[in-house]
């Protein structure tokens, strides 16, 4: 499957605007770097995470493969077309969904915005696409009201009505769930998952801050910090590159305090936990060395009377990639 | 598609308008009272003959109500696209019109049109009101080649307007092209009072601003049914105007699209 979006070493220097001591200096250029040497390959109908702290450079990097902005060096390609030399080719390519509400005519329809962006982007049978699309975002009962009398979980949908309006290939989404609660939140990653990329087939780029959503969504992950991608990959393969001893779940019935004593002996116990939920006790073990001392430990158990009704790893998760490369500042090659 | 296009510009902005009734009411009351106030200004100099006046029939109220009414031109034309962009800037709307398979400068060009349009309205209420109101003499009006001056007027502050709109896009705030065109055109341009009462280096001073030559034109054309060979002088003078400024706006504006898609500022205001 080919790539429908392809950069390589895209980067980004914005001037920094100085103060009136800088008009002695001329010549003298400040510059702060947003995005740094960038090389991403995406799949058709991959959904892609772009997870970083804020100020970390994921607007930046999808207002320059939008055409909004222009890159310093490197190149990119969005379905093909060269953003900087084909922009209008790759405009069409593309649909941008953004977290600002804004961005609407809040004194027109839901329906009058649609029709007015649909003919701006050449929408061919812009009524019956409107009506279409419409309907998959569950709007069509309010598409006459005035957009302001939309909930902000409805106002988020015609963001996503509106970048489907092209029928793009991919679609770029900056922070769709910033301003949703919980539930409207969770209800429009299941969309974006099901409808979006699985129904429809769309590539999804979607920036967020947000780790749990990047967890559920992502099918590949790009962490960006202070402008450079730090890793990039399926969240299982990231997983993988975090040096972190190993951590058993053990689910227990009847077991004795006393034997906490015992695991504390075992030199290679590094920490342990527990919590008691009724007749279940849940132990929670870091190990520095697991294959030879789990054993130990569940003899330790059983031979003090416990039972051990469930054993398993604990995952490693996204938060822990993220705090790993973007608060301890460590760098993971992939 | 260009067409479908400019129309849903200004379907958008009819309903907008229309949105906010008391606005627009608003602005017809201000036009009667507008042309009420000058006409009453006219009545002190009934009867008494001016001869700066001559050439466009005597009367100071016919006058002047063509230099209000055409003079609106002037401010959309300035100040139309800079106010757009300015507008559309925060709404938050600019840039999601700028990601569409429209190009920006058609998204500025459609922007303006329903100013204009409005603008045509005003003018026309009014002429309307001073024609059935206040018994204005329009009868021998040559009408295309009014058509033809306000063509080329409009052409010439367009441009300046795109001027002033990069300038915006740039600075964001404090255009001086609009500012220092408007005020001296407004002073020198011949809209209140005739420039013949200008000192003379005054009068040289307004020979570089199109105005002059537009609302001498239009009041020629409307007033005395001048033909377009009696006019040619001035409508030489917009279509000058109009070949250096419209090549230069252009100009500009793609400079000032470059420029702050470098800078990363395009929705900033």
């Amino acid at each position: 499957m080919g790539c429908v979006i392809e950069t390589f070493g895209l980067t980004k220097r914005f001037a920094q605007v100085g103060g009136f001591i800088d008009l002695l200096h001329p010549l003298r250029k400040k510059e702060v770097t947003a995005v740094e040497d960038v090389n991403l390959k995406i799949k058709k109908g991959e959904l892609f995470g772009i997870l970083g702290p804020n100020g970390a450079g994921k607007t930046t990097l999808i207002k320059m493969l939008c055409t909004l902005i222009l890159p310093t060096a490197g190149s990119a390609y969005l379905n093909g077309y060269d953003i900087v030399k084909e922009e209008e080719k790759a405009r069409a390519s593309l649909g941008f969904v953004t977290g600002d509400e804004r961005s609407f005519y809040w004194r027109l329809s839901g329906r009058q915005n649609l029709e007015f962006f649909a003919a701006l982007n050449n929408t061919p049978d812009p009524r019956s696409k409107i009506d279409e699309l419409m309907a998959l975002m569950e709007l069509k009962d309010k598409a006459d009201a005035k957009f302001y009398s939309y909930s902000t979980g409805m106002k988020q949908r015609m963001a996503i009505a509106r970048g489907l309006l092209n029928d793009p290939e991919v679609l770029f989404m900056d922070e769709p769930t910033r301003s949703l609660d919980p539930s409207v939140a969770r209800n429009l990653r299941d969309f974006i998952k099901e409808q979006l990329v699985k129904n429809q087939g769309k590539t999804v780029f979607l920036s967020t801050h947000n780790l749990d959503e990047a967890e559920q969504l992502c099918d590949r992950i790009a962490i960006i910090d202070k402008a450079r991608i730090r890793a990039c990959g399926a969240l299982n393969d990231l997983r993988k590159t975090i040096k972190r001893n190993e951590t058993y779940l053990l689910e227990v019935k009847g077991f004795p305090g006393y034997a906490l004593t015992k695991l504390a002996e075992i030199e290679e116990v590094i920490s342990f936990s527990m919590r008691v939920h009724s007749d279940l006790t849940l132990l929670e073990v870091e190990l520095s060395s697991s294959e030879a001392v789990l054993p130990q430990i569940i003899e330790i158990i059983v031979g003090t009377g416990g039972k051990v009704c469930a054993c398993s790893t604990k995952k490693i998760a996204l938060n822990e990639v993220f705090d790993q490369l973007v608060n301890k500042g460590e760098k993971i090659d992939i | 598609m260009t067409f479908k296009k400019a129309l849903v510009f200004i379907k958008r902005d009819f309903i907008l308008l229309a949105s906010y009734r008391f606005s627009f009411f608003l602005q017809l009351f201000g036009i009667f009272f507008s042309v009420l106030t000058f006409y009453f200004i006219s009545k002190m100099f009934e009867g008494v003959a001016i001869p700066s006046l001559e050439q466009y029939g005597g009367n100071y109220f016919s006058f002047v109500l063509i230099g209000i009414a055409f003079t609106t031109y002037m401010w959309t034309g300035l100040g139309s696209f800079s106010g757009n962009i300015r507008e559309e800037q925060m709404m938050g709307t600019l840039e999601a019109m700028m990601v569409t398979s429209t190009g920006v400068s058609r998204i500025i060009l459609f922007s303006s049109l329903w100013d204009f349009i409005f603008t045509s309205i005003r003018a026309v209420i009014y002429l309307l009101v001073g024609i059935f109101l206040f018994n204005i003499d329009m009868g021998n009006a040559n009408l295309f080649a009014a058509l033809i001056v306000l063509i080329l007027t409009v052409v010439c502050f367009s441009s300046m307007g795109i001027i002033s709109a990069s300038l915006i896009m740039i600075f964001k705030q404090g255009d001086p092209v609009s500012s220092i065109f408007s005020t001296a055109s407004g002073f020198l341009g011949g809209v209140f009072y005739p420039i013949a009462i200008l000192p003379g280096w005054l009068q040289n001073l307004s020979y570089i601003l199109p105005i002059t030559y537009s609302l001498r034109a239009m009041r020629h054309a409307l007033l005395q049914g001048y033909s377009l060979e009696a006019l040619s002088t001035d409508i030489f003078a917009l279509i000058i105007f109009s070949i250096i400024m419209l090549p230069l706006s252009m100009l500009s504006f793609r400079y000032a699209i470059r420029r702050v898609k470098v800078d990363g500022s395009l929705t900033q205001y």
